[in-house]
């Protein structure tokens, strides 16, 4: 060796505790170590730190980190200080391994490793490993000082020292600047999907090690077949009668108004709230990469192509715990299902039997479209911009019809009181869903499909979206005496309800909000005649059911 | 109060001692003697003492078999209540006495029909006797109510039916209580009675006993909702072993809560459609009077009508009406709308239902 000379006076100067500690390793990994010590090239001592971009994730959002790395004099250790979790904290055990698998050099010294943000909260992920790596080198003189410039890492590191996907990928991506990416080979599809500079993978790390260094090609990008969005297999034509209820969906869609169906067991409530995200309009491009972020996020399975194209329809099971609907739970703070339905459908079967704690935590993501995660450590806001369908029983024997319903008032009422009034009262549509009939069930002719209904919903959305800049459920009450002017009979028609107690004031703003989609989807070419007839009022209370039982039927 | 009537009721709340026993003790024998007989069995001084302090708290009146202001009617009945609790006056007995009961969990179809049947049966002097529980026995007495309200005159000199409630629950212990406001009224301007001493819970087993008596004071018994079984069928079987006319409501078929009713009809039983049929089952002649039905309601269009032929008979949600109708949705609830308003019909979470029997 031509180093020899230098070696051995090293050896003399640095390495005499590494040798005895590490001789108490078997002899195998002794000699591996002490091999590698040998072949360092002399200078390696004096480039002792290094800074390595990378990112990590809190909610929905990546935030950038600088892994620096110390190497230095002291009992040969790897620390990791800044607030790792405990993937972060194990990665030196995966770096270690896959650095020696590769046949790279590890300094057998003091290694100390910091986590470096801007805002001191807990890092998570095992996103850091290939930075951490990275530096390691850099300190080694491996590499050179620029590739950490010029390149930030996302990746995990297999113990053979493969480049493995990470959970999130598409945030951690998007949060970096100024520099290009390094990524694992699989999820280069959906790092692409945010990236604001170059995307680049390598399989393994001496691969990664041989491309920075201009001595191998990248791995090529591979090309997926990009498909069209597959079409939602639930169809709206499969749907027989339920005239009522099919309105009520189509209005929903096109306003984004939030809707209940009430109705017996084996009506189709599911059915038709599993056919909501056949209607609604596909996703426009950032509508894309803000839903494909959360879900990366969230760790949930992409499409093929890397991004959601479709409105996601969420469809959590009844025993969610409250973490699981509104997000939070480990340190970088997991977007909960609210979060995941964000423009999509978040469809709550069985209201009546989630936790009422959970019911009333969407009170306040309803009305703001984010929902604010506060934890002793760390506050996250999170997108939670759903359109809300819900399915209920009528009462607790299911029927609700008066007179085959056997439920006494008291039953009903204690039923119902599982959901509180501010939360029913947010539904702007609630439908009594009935079983249909024998003859609709059994004809022959389909009822009108999606995609018809789809164009209407659609063209409201547009006609919406150009006079006011939202959605109708989403104007606010001084819009709503711009764009909504009630004529005098719809006036006196909603004043009979107010004056009897049946609509609260924030009814009566849903309703108007309500009759504004239904004036839409009815007129079809003449929009500049603002005005809301009754016809559009008595449509919207007609599908604003009650859904505590009154009592007081009749007129005395 | 009479010592014999404060022992008497103080024997009404002795353990181990029923109605027929005590009743058959009463029937020879002053409460006096009966405590006298009774011997360890009897009521303490203090009992007596502590029963006297719960009437007069709760202003409550005693009858007993023996005594002279007995109910006539109730004399010679085969399950003759020992003692009466009560709280009003028992000469309202003297008036022609109709009976209405009915499930609790009514259609509004049959509130209504329950409600306006007591009315005009009052406006025509017609007691009304009923059992104060929710549903149908509840709006009875409301119709009641509205009917002594609209007279305006003191309860001495009005020509109205007078209210009469039967309660299984004592009458310091009120059973629905959402039912308060009914109870005082009743113990006002009617009857209201009871054979359990004050302070008995509203058990289970006292409503089918609450029921004989109820059935005992009747002349007749209108039945306006009921299923197959239930409280309601239990006051008929009591009607029926006392020879008492039962008269029932129809309703739809497919209606469990009508399923006791119109079994009642299929077993032959008149049926009632007004307050006519009843007053003419009672033998009154009301050919005099002008036609009593007062609707304030605007008669509804012509199509309007057609849209209430759809709803007969049973409650129905809006995807059925359309498609019985096969009109569009807002034509639909534009008219639902106006009927609603006018008090034609009535949304009941989601199902819609007709009040009133006709609209001609």
């Amino acid at each position: 060796m031509p180093n020899n000379a230098i070696a051995v006076s090293r050896r003399v100067m640095f390495g005499f505790r590494s040798i005895t500690l590490v001789s108490h390793a078997t002899s195998e990994k002794f000699c591996d170590v002490t091999t590698h010590c040998w072949s360092l090239p002399y200078t390696w001592a004096i480039m002792a730190f290094a800074s390595v971009r990378s990112s990590t994730l809190l909610g929905v959002q990546g935030k950038e980190v600088d892994v620096e790395i110390h190497v230095g004099m002291g009992l040969p250790g790897f620390t990791i200080v800044g607030q790792p979790d405990e993937a972060c904290r194990e990665s030196r055990d995966r770096v270690r391994a896959a650095l020696l698998s590769c046949d790279l050099p590890w300094p057998n010294r003091r290694i100390t490793v910091n986590l470096a943000t801007s805002v001191h909260e807990r890092k998570g992920g095992a996103g850091l490993d290939v930075a951490i790596a990275i530096g390691l080198l850099i300190v080694q003189d491996v590499l050179p000082n620029e590739v950490a410039e010029r390149f930030a890492f996302i990746a995990e590191l297999g113990l053979d020292g493969t480049l493995r996907p990470v959970a999130g990928v598409v945030p951690l991506v998007a949060a970096i600047n100024d520099r290009s990416v390094v990524v694992a080979q699989e999820c280069e599809c959906e790092a692409r999907i945010a990236a604001r500079n170059e995307v680049v993978c390598a399989q393994t790390l001496a691969h990664l090690v041989k491309c920075l260094m201009g001595e191998a090609q990248w791995t090529p990008a591979q090309r997926r077949t990009v498909m069209d969005a597959a079409p939602p297999s639930a169809d709206m034509k499969d749907v027989r009668g339920q005239a009522a209820a099919r309105q009520a969906l189509e209005i929903a869609a096109a306003g984004a108004h939030h809707l209940l169906l009430v109705g017996p067991p084996g009506a189709g409530k599911s059915m038709l709230a599993q056919r909501m995200s056949s209607i609604l309009p596909p996703l426009s491009n950032e509508e894309a990469v803000a839903t494909t972020i959360i879900h990366s996020a969230a760790q949930s399975p992409l499409p093929p192509t890397g991004i959601i194209t479709v409105p996601p329809f969420r469809a959590p099971h009844h025993s969610t715990s409250l973490v699981a609907m509104v997000g939070g739970g480990a340190s970088t703070m997991r977007p909960g299902e609210i979060s995941l339905a964000t423009n999509g459908v978040l469809f709550l079967d069985e209201l009546g039997e989630f936790a009422p704690t959970v019911l009333d935590a969407l009170r306040q993501p309803l009305e703001d479209g984010v929902v604010r995660l506060a934890r002793a450590k760390s506050s996250v806001t999170m997108p939670a911009k759903f359109l809300l369908v819900a399915a209920t029983n009528p009462c607790p024997c299911g029927e609700g019809m008066p007179g085959v319903c056997v439920c006494d008032d008291s039953a009903k009422k204690r039923y119902l009181r599982r959901f509180s009034g501010p939360l029913l009262d947010r539904f702007d549509l609630r439908v009594a869903v009935s079983r249909p009939h024998v003859d609709e069930l059994l004809t022959d002719t389909p009822a009108e499909s999606s995609q018809v209904i789809a164009t209407r919903v659609l063209r409201v959305r547009q006609i919406a979206m150009l006079r006011s800049g939202c959605l109708n459920s989403a104007l606010s009450a001084d819009l709503l005496d711009e764009f909504a002017p009630l004529t005098t009979e719809a006036a006196a028609l909603l004043r009979y309800h107010l004056e009897r107690g049946r609509l609260s004031g924030r009814g009566y703003h849903r309703i108007r909000r309500v009759a504004r989609t239904i004036a839409d989807l009815m007129s079809v070419s003449d929009h500049n005649n603002l005005q809301i007839d009754e016809s559009h009022v008595a449509t919207a209370l007609a599908l604003r059911v009650g859904v505590h039982p009154q009592l007081n039927g009749d007129k005395l | 109060m009479n010592q014999e009537y404060l022992l008497a009721a103080a024997l009404s709340a002795v353990p181990r001692l029923g109605t027929r026993r005590l009743g058959a003790m009463l029937g020879v024998q002053t409460p006096s003697h009966a405590i006298e007989m009774l011997g360890g069995e009897a009521p303490s001084q203090p009992d007596i003492e502590l029963m006297d302090a719960k009437l007069a708290k709760g202003s409550m009146s005693v009858t007993y078999i023996g005594a002279v202001d007995y109910p006539e009617i109730l004399l010679n009945d085969v399950a003759r209540p020992a003692v009466l609790f009560y709280r009003g006056d028992l000469q309202v007995l003297q008036q022609r006495r109709v009976g209405i009961v009915g499930t609790r969990s009514a259609t509004a179809a049959g509130r209504y029909m329950a409600s306006h049947l007591a009315y005009d049966l009052s406006e025509q002097g017609v007691a009304v006797v009923s059992g104060l529980a929710r549903g149908v026995d509840a709006w009875a007495h409301k119709g009641v109510l509205l009917a002594l309200d609209r007279e305006s005159v003191s309860a001495s000199e009005s020509h109205c039916g007078q209210p009469i409630a039967v309660v299984a629950s004592g009458l310091d212990m009120t059973y629905p209580k959402e039912n308060a406001d009914l109870w005082k009224f009743v113990a006002e301007s009617g009857l209201l009675l009871t054979e359990s001493p004050p302070g008995t819970m509203p058990e289970a087993f006292r409503f089918p006993l609450r029921n004989r008596i109820l059935a005992a004071l009747c002349e007749l018994v209108v039945v306006i909702e009921s299923h197959a079984k239930g409280g309601s069928m239990i006051t008929v079987e009591e009607a029926q072993r006392r020879d008492i006319t039962v008269m029932a409501v129809p309703g739809s078929p497919r209606s469990l809560s009508s399923a006791g009713t119109n079994l009642l009809l299929q077993q032959g039983c008149a049926p009632v459609v007004d307050a006519t049929d009843v007053m003419v089952a009672l033998g009154l002649d009301n050919r005099r009077n002008h036609p009593q039905v007062f609707d304030s309601r605007r008669t509804p269009s012509v199509q309007d009508q057609a849209l209430i032929a759809h709803m007969r008979g049973e409650a129905v949600t809006l995807d059925q009406l359309l498609m019985r109708t096969s009109t569009d949705l807002v034509q639909t609830a534009l008219a639902l709308g106006r009927l609603e308003s006018e008090g034609w019909v009535v949304n009941n979470a989601g199902w819609w239902e007709v009040l009133g029997m006709s609209c001609e």
